[in-house]
């Protein structure tokens, strides 16, 4: 099939014919807003994080603790009515080191996304970036705390932990 | 309880840039240098296309050869847009027309000034020279030919 068709007709732009406006072009930056209802357990953490505190839910029948927090049990089909406040501090359960920002833009510090899996929680954890480590001293396994934005400046996101640092 | 679920709020920054391609640049830049209209013209199938495209839908054939369209046209549909592109209400809604061209396949979405209905004759009208920047806009609207 491929053979049948010669050489595509389209033209390859290159940034140089863009930067110097040898094409026409429109430019279009259209507003695109979300919004997502948080549920009862994401606002319960969501909150909880504007307080400094790490909010997780127990499973009163198998006992699992997870965060991010849910209103029932994936593993029992229960409710999880137990809330619990968890220390900041954790584990790296898996990371990355990246060279590209999440708008792609090519970085010459890498970032660290990690899974830490946070302390006294059972077979989950919170993704974040770990910083103050150099990219090559992080671990699997390696003890993490998290770094808080100043109280006043925290406003119920994720991003109300800084990041996650090495516990020297 | 229920109370305690939070409306979670952010935006995406999205930019596109868009090009119009072979035949849509030199579409515009006969707009912006010229003033005029052209169409690409299939020179096995006859058919002339307006906005201009690099192929033939009939026969496949690349088109090269352009031709320049009469600003007059006749209204094949018109419709009063009420909501801006965000979904707002507009102040004042905007009557939209189709127009096709009597030498063209294909035709022209764009703004009519004043009421126009189906069948009407109507000129495409250009903004000055100085004001085109070889852009759809480019062309004020259709008016209605006396």
């Amino acid at each position: 099939m491929t053979k049948q068709i010669p050489q595509p007709w389209g033209t390859p732009l290159k940034e140089e014919a863009l930067q110097k406006h040898n094409v026409l072009t429109v430019d279009y930056k259209p507003k695109v807003k979300y919004a997502w209802a948080s549920g009862i357990a994401i606002g319960r953490f969501l909150n909880g994080l504007k307080d400094g505190q790490i909010i997780g839910t127990r499973c009163d029948n198998c006992g699992r603790v997870v965060v991010p927090p849910r209103i029932f049990c994936e593993w029992c089909f229960k409710p999880t009515e137990s809330w619990v406040k968890l220390p900041d501090t954790g584990t790296v359960n898996t990371f990355s080191i990246s060279y590209i920002t999440a708008d792609t833009t090519r970085i010459k510090t890498p970032i660290i996304p990690a899974v830490i899996q946070i302390d006294e929680t059972t077979n989950a954890g919170l993704l974040h970036l770990i910083e103050n480590s150099k990219p090559d001293a992080v671990k699997i396994g390696m003890k993490v705390k998290a770094a808080w934005l100043p109280a006043s400046e925290r406003k119920g996101s994720i991003t109300d932990i800084k990041h996650f640092a090495p516990v020297r | 309880m229920s109370s305690e679920s939070i409306k979670v709020e952010g935006d995406f920054p999205v930019h596109f840039r868009y090009t119009a391609g072979l035949a849509g640049e030199k579409f515009l830049r006969e707009i912006k240098d010229n003033a005029r209209l052209v169409a690409s013209r299939c020179l096995k199938c006859g058919l002339n296309y307006l906005p201009p495209r690099i192929s033939c839908e009939r026969c496949m054939s690349r088109l090269e050869e352009y031709v320049p369209i009469e600003s007059v046209g006749v209204v094949a549909a018109v419709t009063r847009c009420r909501y801006d592109p965000e979904g707002k209400e507009l102040a004042e809604p905007v009557p939209l027309a189709l127009v096709r061209f009597p030498s063209a396949h294909g035709g022209l979405i764009h703004r009519v000034k004043g009421t126009v209905q189906v069948g009407d004759k109507v000129r495409v009208i250009f903004k000055e020279k100085l004001s085109r920047i070889g852009f759809i806009l480019d062309i004020e609207h259709f008016e209605k030919v006396r």
